[in-house]
């Protein structure tokens, strides 16, 4: 099988090359780079859904649900989707620059994470671990777009604001009412995921320990993210948040869920959520 | 035969309106006629604007041996506009051979406007390019000539950055409102005060797709006067405030010595339109809105200085963008020398022979990869095929060419021609390759009128567009 252990390389390779290419398209202002950067993320994007599917394929597909190989490898797939949607939606070609890294980062950390398994009990079933991870995982890869959107906000309309001028790089960039847009639908999508995905995991920690909540530290983080999403979701559609508040506080709950994501599974000792062999 | 270029002109630079005004060519094509008749030249093509007048010459070396050319030609224009020959020697520049290609050059890419970049003189040089074609005064050294400017002109708008950014007031203030807007669809403004700027400002918003437009004034039978000429809806001043919640633009230019927008007045505002972004352009001094209203969020205040100081940068940048734009001036002017050389007998043999001996090769190499392994005699035999029959069709043209060099100006016409018919020169064939030939629905575009070089400042349609057309 020589296909599924060259993939990682080759995913791992195209996604990075995508980037450089954008990167690089940006700087020079030409499309033909972008385009084929572009190209070569769907080519990986393509690629990394085969790779998943083909773990769930697998003999062992149930043990690969909880891997965390599996698990990062589907948040970096959750996050290049998103950021197809947008670009086909709202025509944001601009959020690649946050969208290929972080997925490359987290197919990185993926296979960083071979034969690391989370110690999830196994009668985890297919309809939690959709409402669990999937929601958590859809709104982690909302609030990174948020996070990209929310810089490119703060950057530009302090180009804007303080009259500094606008370079040919900041010409370029989509208008500030677009990123507020993106910002919007982050929230109102994104809050909605991640309460489910938080109070799924409440309802199954019940139903399996008879314990709401285990002090685990990930568990805390979790739940000042929510708090922090909820205010953020509260401002923005009741007192009508808009601009520099909402994109400054989407980059802060991102950052957070990030800590938890990273930090807390690989640093910090957790019950179950942890990713230690 | 050698041919001698030059070029005589005057601009802005180099003549004040008066001058301008009294060596203006108000027929070109009769101008372009009577100095054919008046001197001995080959072709003639004159540009008449209000910012310039270049007359392009070609004339034969020899004929015009000991003859002072660019003198007869500002005699003549002198005779033309009947003014003194001394004020228009003082005030007119001349450029001979590749410096008059690199003038015409940088006259074409708009490098020698007065606003650096701005494309209306393109569309004045296609449209005087066209008169001369069809006067017959322009033939084959300034065809090239001119639909090689026009290439150069794309190159440069194409490959530098020189005509991207707002270098009008006005215009600066509709790009920074496109940047936090995004599409200007759909969106409001108020014109508060009347004033030149403000009024100019406020139809370039419309023109952007701006849905809707109010207008106050301190009198409102001015703001209803307004609103009859621009299509928007009066609202009486002492409303101005209240009306604002609906309002996502403000262009204010009144006369008030104080400032009649507030910051707490915006903040109330503000949180009856639910922090939806608002953009004010102020352009009256002394200031009619508070400053403080920019440190509101969502709300960005651009004063006169501010856009003032955007327009400037805007203009060095296109200075910057200047020096690459000559690069690819000097370029095209040394490829433009090579062609001019070539246009002669000798080279122009050489290169058919040429082209046919590549053609014969090519094909004799893919015959015989065809054949496999035969011997050598055959292939022997086969060379000689392909290359006598490539030289003997080639014979006839050839001739032809001889005798016509020996006939009186008629040689680069047809040297041209074949030079085209075998594509010698491998050029591609550009968009307005063919602006010389007039086409059926073309006899609608020509009744437009072009607008002058000068008269841009805030114009919105590009008159080269027209040109575009064909």
């Amino acid at each position: 099988m020589a296909l599924p252990e060259l993939l990682p390389i080759l995913v791992i390779a195209l996604y990075f090359l995508g980037t450089v290419l954008f990167v690089v398209g940006s700087a020079l202002r030409n499309e033909r780079l972008k385009v084929a950067s572009l190209g070569l993320a769907a080519v990986g994007f393509s690629l990394h859904t085969f790779d998943l599917v083909h773990m769930l394929s697998g003999v062992d597909a149930a043990q690969s649900l909880t891997a965390g190989r599996f698990l990062f490898c589907l948040l970096g797939w959750g996050i290049l989707s998103l950021f197809l949607l947008l670009w086909w939606r709202l025509k944001l070609k601009f959020l690649a620059v946050v969208a290929m890294p972080l997925a490359l980062m987290m197919y990185v950390t993926a296979n960083a994470t071979v034969g690391v398994s989370t110690k999830l009990p196994p009668m985890l079933s297919g309809l939690f671990f959709f409402m669990h991870i999937g929601t958590l995982f859809a709104s982690m890869a909302l609030l990174a777009m948020g996070f990209g959107a929310g810089l490119a906000f703060l950057h530009l309309e302090k180009r804007i604001k303080t009259k500094a001028g606008l370079k040919q790089f900041q010409k370029d960039m989509p208008s500030l009412d677009t990123f507020d847009r993106v910002n919007h639908f982050v929230v109102l999508c994104g809050f909605p995921l991640y309460t489910l995905g938080l109070a799924s995991g409440y309802v199954w920690a019940w139903l399996s320990a008879r314990r709401v909540f285990s002090l685990d530290p990930k568990e805390i983080v979790a739940l000042i993210v929510l708090l922090l999403y909820a205010y953020l979701f509260h401002q923005r559609l009741v007192m009508g948040w808009r601009g520099r508040k909402p994109a400054v506080m989407a980059i802060c709950v991102f950052l957070l869920t990030v800590i938890s994501m990273l930090g807390i599974n690989f640093l910090v000792p957790t019950t179950f959520h942890g990713f230690k062999p | 035969m050698d041919k001698t270029i030059f070029l005589v002109g005057l601009n802005h630079r180099c003549a004040g309106v008066d001058v301008r005004e009294k060596f203006a060519l108000t027929n070109v094509a009769d101008f372009e006629k009577s100095l054919l008749a008046a001197c001995p030249l080959r072709e003639v093509m004159a540009l008449s604007t209000c910012n310039r007048v270049e007359i392009l010459v070609v004339a034969d070396s020899d004929r015009c041996a000991g003859i002072d050319l660019p003198e007869a030609v500002l005699g003549h224009w002198a005779e033309t506009c009947a003014g003194p020959l001394a004020t228009l020697r003082e005030h007119t520049y001349r450029h001979s051979s590749l410096d008059a290609v690199t003038h015409l050059f940088c006259v074409a890419a708009s490098l020698d406007s007065m606003v650096m970049g701005e494309p209306q003189i393109l569309g004045q040089l296609k449209s005087s390019y066209r008169k001369a074609v069809e006067t017959g005064t322009a033939r084959v050294i300034i065809n090239r000539l001119l639909h090689k400017s026009f290439s150069v002109a794309k190159r440069v708008r194409t490959e530098t950055a020189i005509a991207s950014s707002a270098v009008s007031i006005s215009y600066a203030a509709v790009e920074l409102a496109k940047k936090i807007f995004g599409e200007l669809s759909g969106k409001t403004a108020m014109l508060v005060g009347a004033g030149e700027m403000a009024e100019l400002a406020a139809t370039h918003l419309l023109a952007s797709g701006i849905e809707k437009l109010y207008i106050t004034n301190r009198t409102y039978s001015r703001a209803q006067e307004l609103a009859k000429t621009m299509h928007g809806e009066a609202i009486l001043f002492e409303g101005m405030v209240d009306q604002l919640r609906d309002v996502d633009i403000v262009i204010s230019s009144t006369g008030s010595p104080t400032a009649i927008i507030r910051a707490k007045d915006i903040r109330e505002v503000l949180k009856k339109r639910r922090n939806r972004a608002m953009f004010f352009i102020d352009i009256a001094v002394p200031r009619d809105i508070d400053p403080d209203v920019n440190a509101l969020d969502n709300v960005y205040l651009y004063d006169i200085d501010d856009l003032k100081e955007v327009v400037e940068e805007n203009m060095s940048a296109r200075q910057g963008e200047a020096v690459k734009a000559r690069a690819i001036v000097d370029v095209e002017t040394q490829a433009f020398a090579t062609w001019l050389k070539s246009l002669a007998l000798q080279p122009t043999i050489t290169d058919l022979l040429g082209r046919a001996e590549e053609v014969a090769g090519r094909e004799l190499a893919k015959t015989l990869k065809r054949l496999g392994d035969v011997d050598d005699e055959t292939r022997a035999a086969l060379e000689v095929l392909v290359s006598s029959v490539s030289r003997k069709l080639l014979h006839e043209p050839i001739c032809f060419l001889k005798r016509r060099t020996r006939e009186e100006g008629t040689a680069e016409r047809f040297i041209d021609m074949t030079r085209r018919i075998f594509n010698l020169d491998a050029d591609a064939v550009i968009e307005d390759a063919h602006l010389d030939r007039r086409t059926v629905d073309d006899e609608e575009s020509c009744g437009e009128i072009l607008d002058c070089e000068c008269c841009r400042d805030d114009s919105i349609s590009s008159p080269d567009s027209v040109a575009d057309k064909k």
